[in-house]
């Protein structure tokens, strides 16, 4: 069950359409900052194959310019 | 020529008249142990040790040196720490070899007083909280076997866990009992320290400012 | 919160992320989340001076939302550098008390009701009205705080005083500074330390005299210890009447009995004369020779008056009144062998030692405090160890704003903003700032605290208005006192945080805002003002104090005194009041300066702070080359020929203890708001009476029985503690006053310094019996 933390930085003024897009993708908590032009995405998914599959749909997202990672956990 | 009876009879007078003499005496010696001085005979509060032997840090703090004050091991885990006692503030057994097996030279103190590296054990040594006790193996002794005689039901209190702050990054309040632990500097600064609990601010001198005794007191009602 | 171990992995995922977050975008947040326990990061931090003890320390006050859940010490702070102490840290939860009074609050049919602010403000206004009509202006009556900000002090001040028109504005700081002001103003002819918190990092020898600093003033005792522990050859002296912290942590420790502090002062002066370590250039050029009067009295009576007369004398005349304090016979009277008299001689005589001096309520709360602040001064004159890096007679304040606000506003009887009542020009330029007429200024100063209290007592003030202090609990001979409240015909207003013995006796009370809860301003011991924002929002029907005096001046008529808007009133108040002190020997920095920095000293002349006063090397308002005592017509400081004089009550055979009170470290003044801080209250959870090891003894008593205190004028059943926090000498006891089932002020008694009328709580007698 991994579970990682990222800053999410949205392409420039596309922080709604990201908000948006990313509460659509499944396994993902998103946490808006209200002053600035990041937002925290929180992924908790059931094993590594959901962990795969939704890396591949986080990079294939336009409005996400980068994801910086800040915690990841896996159970052994 | 005297018999062996006879003999025996004057070493008995003799006995006797010692006996005589001495009672008197003895009784008056007795009689005169009165009350008074019975009190003297016990053991008065020394003056410096109230406050739960605060003098100890302020002393500690200014003689120690700054390199030992900073120093730092990852030698002693709390595990270790709490393996060798059978509850947390019970006096630690001795883990090590212990050279004078008679007893009557301890020289526990010419490492345990003021810490450093041991070459002999290849450690850094851990620095007890109460020197001025200095009859140590009264309280602490040598395992001799593994194993127990038959086995116990042992339960204890849990000891105290880290990270006891009321409020984020605020100084956490003392967990332990303070008698016989009143010196922090002996566990909580230098080397021989516990690594869990060794302090990052350890030039500080006054640690009784921020951190004080926790208790059982609810919370205030008027 | 209970976490499941899969909620905890979350919930430290968020943190990370937040964590880096705020390094990347500090002051980042992220609204939705409302967690409160989380990592330092994420927090907005905000300044503030700490509300405790006149160090001062400077404060970051951890915001998530719109609570504070965190505390850090500021490390743009002078004061403190990022270090507090265990009342610092946790000083923020005094705002969430479970009690917290959040709503105005009016007796009717003796019973408290909660009531509309705008209603309970009426009835104040109408009741002084009714009041001042039927008895006369000084029938009315405020009683303010050294823990009041800056602006409440003021907005007191212009009210009372400007518009009212009486005299009767008075404060706690009465009962703990007051003898350090008249020290300062008979030596110096100007208030507050010449001195700096740097004098710590530049002394060789330290003196504390009979004050308890390890536990009172903590942070700067840590800076003390730094400079032992940094530097070879420092030394820290503990001269006291008992055996605290601070006598362990010293290199020596000297006892003394109570009020020989006077004797032992002198003893040092006449062996600085005999050994010839007198500063002569010094002395000749700065100094003059007085003597005042003697057999003061201890104003135990009311309507007690004093006017001291002082009398230029000369160094001979000094030398010769010296010669009655022989160390030999000062040994006899004090306790403290000649030797160690002696050696503190030496130590202030040696001129290579630079020696600071601290002291606090040992020598304030004293019925010869002014004598006593004098005699130290000598001390320092005489060796020209004064007024420079090191070399410093240090008052060190009590609470965090008694000079901020009583001593540099001027809230006491006398006292106006600059100057004084008695003098024509100081009302003349506080009626045209404050905008009333002069006429209405009155120049017979009425009453000080003491006084103030047997007034109303006696009927001749009917309405007190009382705020940020707890007299039904700090009073001494408190029983009197509180009967005087309680009688008839007296009207008692309280602005109060949490229900308090004070408040109980209250007819109405009015909620008021905390520190960190409205914009403000307090100032500490080393002349340092320090400014907060308003860092969380006011709770429920909470109002600042300063606002509460404003809505009810209103009411009485004086819009046009007190005009400003809410949004902009701490700023226009500020800029206001510092008109007053516009001059290089009191400049006080702009508003802006104070809202940017951690802390700014006053003088404030050229955007520099003045540290050292009267040195013209780094303080602008000196006329002469060298030192010039400006505060003094001559231009000199004043060395004072003052005689030991008994105590008020001593112990006698019926009374055989002296009776000692005071603080301990986690608990401040009456404990109304350390008491509610969980940390504090289970490290020091009830009063106590300190007891002599072998006193105890001998009266069958051990630690944690029953005693019971007794005095003339009341008596207590508390706790022994034997070797606990201190050790008093046998023949005295000590009792900490933060306990509120425990008055001792009941036992306690209402003598004063004649000079300063700031009450001796160090030195009355009592009885010990086992209960």
């Amino acid at each position: 069950m991994p579970v990682f933390s990222y800053l999410a930085y949205p392409e420039k003024g596309a922080k709604e359409q990201l908000l948006k897009d990313l509460s659509e993708v499944r396994y993902c908590e998103i946490t808006p900052a209200q002053n600035e032009e990041i937002l925290i995405l929180l992924t908790d998914t059931p094993d590594e194959d959901s962990e795969i599959k939704l890396q591949k749909q986080l990079k294939a997202l336009d409005s996400l310019q980068s994801l910086s990672m800040t915690f990841g956990h896996v159970d052994d | 020529m005297e018999t062996s009876e006879r003999k025996l009879g004057k070493l008995f007078l003799a006995f006797a008249g010692i006996c005589v003499l001495a009672l008197p005496a003895i009784v008056f010696w007795a009689l005169s142990y009165g009350p008074d001085e019975i009190e003297a005979a016990m053991v008065k509060p020394d003056q410096t040790t109230f406050d739960e032997n605060s003098g100890a840090i302020f002393v500690s703090h200014d003689e120690l040196t700054r390199a030992y004050l900073e120093g730092t091991s990852n030698q002693r885990t709390l595990e270790e720490y709490y393996s060798r006692r059978q509850y947390p503030g019970s006096p630690p057994w001795i883990p090590h070899k212990v050279e004078d097996e008679s007893r009557e030279r301890i020289a526990c103190l010419t490492c345990h007083e003021k810490g450093g590296w041991t070459e002999e054990m290849k450690k850094y040594t851990p620095v007890t909280p109460h020197p001025e006790n200095t009859y140590c193996r009264q309280c602490h002794v040598k395992m001799e076997v593994e194993g127990n005689f038959v086995d116990i039901n042992w339960k204890s209190v849990q000891p105290p866990r880290l990270g006891r702050s009321h409020l984020p990054g605020g100084p956490p309040p003392i967990p332990h009992d303070l008698q016989m632990r009143g010196d922090c500097v002996a566990c909580h600064v230098g080397p021989g320290a516990v690594e869990a609990i060794r302090v990052d601010h350890p030039s500080r001198g006054n640690c009784r400012q921020c951190h004080v005794p926790d208790s059982f007191a609810g919370v205030f009602q008027r | 919160m209970k976490l499941d171990r899969r909620s905890f992995i979350k919930l430290m995922a968020m943190n990370s992320a937040a964590t880096a977050a705020a390094t990347l975008f500090p002051g980042v947040i992220f609204g939705a989340w409302k967690t409160v326990d989380m990592a330092s990061g994420g927090l907005v931090w905000k300044k503030t001076p700490c509300r405790f003890c006149g160090t001062g320390c400077g404060l970051l006050v951890g915001v998530s939302g719109d609570r504070a859940v965190a505390v850090k010490g500021d490390p743009n702070c002078t004061v403190n550098k990022g270090l507090c102490c265990v009342k610092g840290y946790h000083s923020i939860q005094i705002l969430y008390g479970k009690d917290r009074i959040q709503k105005a609050l009016v007796r009717k049919n003796g019973k408290m009701v909660e009531v509309p602010v705008a209603e309970a403000l009426d009835l104040v206004a109408n009741k002084m009205q009714e009041t001042i009509q039927a008895h006369g202006k000084d029938a009315v009556a405020m009683y303010g705080s050294g823990q009041w900000s800056i602006t409440d002090g003021y907005v007191a001040s212009k009210l009372f005083k400007g518009s009212i028109g009486t005299n009767n504005v008075e404060a706690n700081a009465r009962l703990c500074m007051a003898s350090a002001v008249t020290g300062c103003l008979t030596t110096f002819g100007l208030d507050e330390p010449m001195g700096c918190y740097e004098d710590i990092e530049k002394a060789d020898v330290f003196i504390t005299w009979g004050n308890n600093m390890a536990e009172m003033h903590p942070v700067l005792f840590s800076r003390m210890l730094a400079t032992r522990k940094n530097r070879t050859n420092v030394k820290i002296i503990d001269f006291a009447t008992r055996t605290t912290r601070s006598s362990l942590a010293a290199d020596r420790s000297i006892l003394f009995r109570p009020q020989t502090d006077l004797s032992v002062a002198n003893a040092i002066c006449y062996e600085i004369i005999r050994n010839g370590w007198v500063n002569w250039e010094f002395v000749n050029r700065h100094v003059s020779f007085h003597k005042g009067k003697t057999n003061i009295g201890y104003g135990t009576e009311d309507h007690f008056k004093f006017k001291d007369k002082a009398e230029t004398v000369d160094f001979d005349s000094f030398k010769a009144f010296l010669e009655d304090y022989t160390p030999e016979n000062v040994e006899k009277i004090s306790g403290v062998p000649a030797k160690d008299i002696k050696y503190l001689a030496a130590l202030y005589g040696d001129p290579d030692k630079k020696v600071t001096s601290f002291w606090t309520m040992g020598m304030n709360q004293h019925t010869r405090g002014t004598w006593i602040n004098n005699l130290v001064y000598n001390i320092h004159l005489l060796t020209g160890k004064i007024s420079s890096p090191g070399n410093s007679p240090f008052s060190l304040t009590g609470q965090p704003s008694a000079c901020g606000t009583v001593r540099e506003v001027g809230t006491l009887t006398h006292k106006l903003p600059h100057g004084v009542v008695m003098n024509p020009d100081h009302r003349k330029m506080a009626a045209e700032i404050w905008d009333v007429p002069v006429e209405n200024i009155d120049p017979k100063p009425t009453y000080h605290t003491v006084e103030m209290f047997r007034a109303l007592d006696r009927g001749d003030i009917r309405f007190m208005w009382i705020q940020v202090t707890n007299p039904m609990v700090t009073m001494p001979n408190l029983r009197r006192y509180r009967d005087g409240a309680e009688k008839e015909g007296r009207f008692v207003v309280v602005s109060e945080i949490y229900p308090t013995p004070t408040s109980d006796v209250a007819d109405v009370i009015l909620p008021s805002a905390l520190w960190i809860e409205r914009e403000g301003f307090f100032g500490n011991s080393e002349r340092r003002t320090q400014h907060n924002d308003q860092i969380v929002p006011m709770p429920g029907d909470t109002v600042s104090n300063t606002w509460q005096i404003i809505e009810v001046a209103r009411r009485m008529g004086y819009q046009k005194q007190f005009p400003w808007s809410e949004e902009t009133y701490i700023e226009d108040i500020w800029n206001e009041y510092t008109r007053f002190h516009d001059s290089p020997k009191h400049r006080m920095a702009p508003y802006k300066t104070l809202k940017e920095r951690s802390g700014v000293q006053w003088p404030f002349v050229d955007g520099m702070e003045t540290k050292w006063r009267y040195n013209a090397k780094y303080d602008p308002a000196c006329k002469q080359e060298d030192f010039d005592f400006y505060g003094k017509p001559d231009h000199r400081a004043w060395i004072w020929l003052r005689p030991y004089e008994p105590p008020a009550e001593s112990p006698d055979s019926e009374y055989p203890f002296w009776l000692n009170t005071g603080r301990v470290l986690e608990h401040w003044h009456t404990g109304s708001m350390t008491r509610r801080i969980p940390i504090l209250h289970k490290a020091m959870p009830k009063s106590y009476v300190e007891i002599n090891p072998d006193d105890a003894a001998r009266l069958g008593i051990t630690n944690g029985s029953d005693v019971k205190i007794s005095s003339r004028r009341g008596s207590l059943v508390m706790q022994a503690m034997i070797n606990g926090r201190g050790n008093p000498p046998m023949g005295m006891v000590f009792v900490p006053f933060f306990d509120e089932k425990y008055l001792i002020n009941e036992v306690t008694l209402d003598a004063f310094c004649p000079i300063s009328k700031q009450p001796d709580y160090k030195k009355c007698a009592v009885k010990l019996e086992r209960a």
